[in-house]
């Protein structure tokens, strides 16, 4: 938890420098406003950390674990401990975005847990987020710190409930939803109805033939694995164009849609690629069935990180 | 030759659209959104239509008909107007299956098709490749 950048500086850059003392590899996922005050903070030292774009690699949640863990595989191994900063929750993050990037955060303990030696800190901006943010840093994070000394937190959920299948409600459309009912032959209508509702919501060429073919990896899963049947339903408001398939189906494996899948045939793919394809997926088992969104957005510059809200907001002065 | 779809054409019968080639006995396989054809040059297969996990399988036995040891294949995709990740996955088990030594040669990919083959991690298998010379 930090107030203000000489706080986050304080937190982070003895991290940093206790990782390059010990040979730990070192990622830094954050925004480029604050990689750059790290590298004037770690002088020379910088040029033996690897830093990443959070608004690039977490633009969708769902992309940062496999992220780490491609760091995990290229620099781990050997027992070594590697080190990484990732503060994937920031002000501008939309209220879809942001229960996303929680859920990724509960899943970190999840990902990692059984793994190479992984000390990962995520700095949360007290000043910049809501107290609500913070309590739930609090729930699905083992440790807290303030600055220099790390304490357990005693609100953490534990790792089982940090994996469990995430049922939190969702919100119903924002507005009018076209709804299609599908089964087995259904699905060249179903992409018809994707491809037309996304050209008339202006998403160019790519970005239309991008969310038809996630729609149609997740009605087909629904189709083999969720029942044989599912409802689409498809709405679109000022910020996005969204696509909601439910089944029947029991959906279970709360990472499969961040494991890079291996190469070769066999597999589930459909979950990873409509990660890497679309701007926010959100997926919900209950009881009754499981529901994913698909959500374009259709203002890219109202979900960017604003890079200078950091040096206005989390600056504190004493 | 180009052949050009709208997205939300719908036919009965795709080999309506290739009255020349069904007439020629070329027609290999149709339903009712895929028409697979074999062309002659280069001696080959041609794809028009959507592939998705209703007709996948179609794929792997289409091919096979074309499948020549003492030469790579060519597999025109330019008609392609949609393939899923089953169908990728069927063009990548059968350049896999080829015989030694023999290559798949996708002509005429659309975009598209080369992010999800990127994107799913098939791009760097040996036996399938994207061409760049131009079909027919």
């Amino acid at each position: 938890m930090y107030a203000g950048i000489d706080d986050f500086l304080a937190g982070t850059v003895p991290f940093v420098k206790g990782g390059l003392e010990a040979g730990e590899p070192v990622l830094v996922v954050e925004s480029t406003s604050k990689i750059s005050m790290l590298r004037a903070e770690l002088g020379r030292d910088a040029e033996l950390v690897h830093f990443a774009d959070m608004a690039g690699v977490g633009a969708n949640p769902a992309r940062i674990i496999p992220a780490w863990r491609d760091f995990v595989n290229q620099h781990g191994g050997g027992g070594r401990r590697l080190r990484g900063i990732g503060e994937p929750i920031w002000k501008t993050r939309g209220p879809f975005e942001l229960i996303e990037c929680q859920r990724h955060e509960s899943l970190l303990n999840t990902a990692f847990a059984g793994g190479d030696p992984w000390w990962l800190l995520c700095p949360y901006d007290t000043v910049a987020l809501d107290p609500d943010v913070i309590d739930e840093a609090r729930r699905s994070h083992p440790y807290v710190t303030d600055g220099a000394t790390f304490r357990q937190s005693n609100d953490y959920r534990g790792l089982d409930a940090s994996g469990a299948p995430f049922d939190v409600p969702l919100p119903e459309p924002s507005s009018i939803a076209q709804e299609l009912a599908f089964q087995n032959g259904d699905l060249v209508a179903l992409r018809g109805l994707v491809y037309r509702r996304a050209s008339a919501a202006g998403l160019d060429a790519s970005k239309s033939a991008d969310l038809v073919l996630a729609v149609n990896e997740i009605a087909t899963n629904s189709l083999q694995h969720g029942g044989g049947k599912g409802t689409l339903r498809v709405w679109e408001d000022m910020s996005a164009l969204t696509c909601e398939v439910r089944d029947s189906g029991q959906f279970n494996s709360p990472l499969v849609d961040r494991e890079r899948p291996a190469a070769g045939a066999a597999g589930p793919r459909g979950l990873w690629l409509a990660n890497q394809l679309c701007d926010l997926v959100q997926i919900r088992t209950f009881a009754t069935g499981t529901a994913v969104r698909l959500h374009m957005w259709l203002k890219p510059a109202a979900h960017e990180h604003n890079h200078n809200s950091d040096t206005i907001d989390s600056i504190t002065l004493a | 030759m180009g052949v050009s779809f709208r997205v939300d054409v719908s036919v009965q019968d795709m080999a309506g659209q290739f009255p020349s080639a069904k007439s020629a006995g070329a027609e290999v396989y149709t339903d009712k959104q895929l028409l697979v054809l074999r062309s002659r040059d280069p001696v080959g297969i041609k794809f028009a239509g959507e592939i998705d996990a209703s007709n996948s399988h179609a794929v792997s036995t289409s091919i096979a008909a074309a499948i020549t040891p003492e030469a790579d294949l060519h597999v025109d995709v330019t008609a392609l107007i949609f393939c899923d990740i089953s169908g990728i996955r069927a063009f990548v088990a059968t350049a896999e299956a080829l015989p030694e030594g023999r290559r798949m040669l996708l002509h005429g990919m659309p975009p598209q098709l080369e992010t999800v083959i990127r994107v799913v991690g098939w791009n760097e298998l040996p036996t399938l490749v994207v061409c760049e010379c131009g079909s027919d």
